[in-house]
């Protein structure tokens, strides 16, 4: 069932070690990139003092945050104070493993992924809703008002994009026929990117990665001028960098699966080195979540439950339909490719066109935004 | 019966027993996510992988996820349920239990579990073809009972006349039987 050749268990122990310390150290230095970035889009200069031209600012970060004092509250949950932050991390750093990086035998004569799963998509969800539980709970335990509202924030926000996502990812793999990562991503290289057959289900899917992500147009769990800190208000110390770091693990993973799914992962047409064009990738969309929370304001909740249900859910259905339509009738897949670019034309025409109709009705606003 | 299959129904059978004894209903819920998380793993266990995913997916994450949002929204000082309703029957819930108990065990008897068809590992590919051809029937129709219920679910929460027909002041009474 399962064609890719398998590592033994000590190669699989140490590649998912390097994938944790990767992320770690990915997660230090994000911080530092999105802060001078941030800088640089509003004309200031950010961190450039600690090392060559901030260089070092993660390692103090690191340094102040675990010998700060590490607070429990008194009307805290004890045991699942502390827990939240734990549960976080965990599912948070278990989702990258399953992503390919290269053709098999291309990491060391080993293979470039730490888990080659038949239903790595399904793992990717049931962890990332796992992941959830990690803000659920600490919002809960932390025993205060703007906490417990973040946190439910948290979860109606999950309740709303996930139905969307799960459906958008669906027309992939009906093309596909397969749940595995690396079938899909072999099956582009021989086909073509998927974002050319499904680019709705590239768009929503990339929406939706921004909302689990909890990215800013999305960042409602953590709504500072509202919330103080939402669910980690409470939080200080090594606890409090727990949390960023869940944050920054989710933010990496979600910019490594969008190519993966949609832009040939570690494929290119032309020039093909197996790492090179995935970190180009991955690199590419952190820094396109970057310059959009730089950009963009942060949407109401209940404008990000109309958007969940009322856009990303019928769209994606409406998709998924259409895949299927041309799978089951077993059509020339071409046409999707016709589809895709008369869907890409709509949302350019509604991108040039919602300005004007905005500023006479307010409340289009929201899905004029998310379209 | 292997040590590990041992452990993981003594696993099971705790975190249930925690399930309905836990006082606060949040560690409840939680309790719960353990029990399904080692029930998706037993699932995967016997090779019915589709399905232990699916578990963890659909009943650990979003419906305990609701669970949750439920409690939080109505208990959400201090979490404590309080008072038990049916404190005096403790006897009759354990008979009612065992009573399932040997209904269930009843529906084992005689139960020949001779497997006809190969299954691949429980993936979709092989599954998809059986639910949608053979069984094709009951699916439509427990799609329809959820279906039903979800459409009585959202009737019943209805407001008796639409909003837009209350006059101001009903239509500032009824927004805040609503929240």
């Amino acid at each position: 069932m399962n064609p890719y050749p398998v590592d033994p268990y000590w190669m699989v122990a140490l590649k998912a070690l390097l994938v944790v310390v990767g992320l770690l150290i990915a997660f230090a230095f994000m911080t530092l990139i999105e802060r001078r970035l941030l800088a640089r889009f509003q004309v200031r200069m950010g961190p450039n003092r600690v090392g060559p031209s901030g260089l070092l600012q993660p390692v103090a970060d690191a340094i102040k945050s675990i010998f700060k004092e590490d607070l429990v509250v008194e009307r805290a949950d004890k045991v699942l104070f502390v827990l939240a932050p734990l549960i976080g991390v965990v599912f948070a750093l278990l989702a990258f493993g399953v992503i390919p990086f290269g053709p098999p035998g291309s990491f060391f004569g080993y293979q470039p992924w730490v888990l080659n799963l038949d239903l790595g998509l399904l793992y990717l969800f049931a962890v990332s809703e796992m992941a959830i539980y990690g803000i659920f709970l600490a919002g809960w335990a932390s025993g205060s008002k703007y906490s417990l509202l973040g946190s439910l924030r948290s979860s109606a926000s999950l309740i709303s994009y996930e139905l969307g996502l799960g459906i958008a990812l669906l027309s992939p793999v009906l093309l596909v026929g397969s749940l595995n990562l690396n079938d899909i991503v072999n099956w582009q290289k021989e086909n073509g990117w998927l974002v050319l057959y499904a680019f709705p289900a590239f768009l929503l899917y990339a929406i939706a990665a921004l909302a689990e992500a909890a990215r800013t147009p999305f960042d409602l769990p953590e709504a500072e001028q509202e919330l103080v800190g939402g669910y980690h208000t409470e939080y200080s110390s090594i606890k409090w960098a727990l949390f960023q770091m869940t944050e920054y693990i989710h933010f990496i993973t979600a910019s490594a699966l969008i190519p993966t799914l949609f832009l040939g992962g570690w494929t290119m047409p032309f020039l093909e080195v197996p790492y090179l064009w995935m970190f180009l990738k991955i690199a590419f969309f952190l820094f396109l979540f970057i310059w959009i929370r730089a950009t963009w304001f942060r949407l109401r909740y209940d404008q990000l439950l109309r958007l969940g249900w009322g856009f990303l859910f019928p769209v994606a259905l409406v998709w998924f339909l259409v895949t299927a339509l041309v799978v089951a009738l077993d059509l020339p897949r071409s046409y999707l490719l016709y589809l895709s670019l008369a869907a890409f034309l709509v949302l350019l025409g509604a991108i040039l066109y919602s300005p004007k109709s905005a500023r006479k009705a307010p409340k289009g606003l929201s899905k004029g935004g998310g379209a | 019966m292997s040590p590990l299959e041992a452990l993981a129904l003594l696993a099971l059978l705790f975190t249930g027993v925690l399930v309905v004894t836990l006082k606060n209903a949040i560690h409840a819920a939680l309790a719960l996510i353990g029990n399904f998380l080692i029930l998706a793993g037993i699932y995967v266990a016997l090779e019915a992988r589709f399905l232990g995913f699916i578990q963890i997916i659909a009943y650990a994450g979003a419906i305990v996820v609701l669970f949750l949002f439920v409690i939080m929204l109505l208990y959400a000082a201090q979490g404590e349920v309080g008072f038990d309703p049916l404190a005096r029957s403790r006897p009759l819930a354990l008979l009612l239990s065992l009573g399932v108990a040997l209904v269930l065990l009843s529906g084992l008897w005689g139960l020949n579990l001779a497997f006809t068809q190969d299954l691949k590992g429980g993936l979709p590919q092989a599954l998809g073809p059986l639910l949608y051809g053979d069984w094709l029937g009951v699916l439509l129709a427990v799609g329809f009972l959820l279906m039903v219920a979800t459409v009585v679910a959202v009737a019943l929460v209805q407001p008796t006349r639409p909003l837009d027909a209350l006059s101001p002041e009903e239509r500032k009474e009824e927004k805040e039987v609503v929240r």
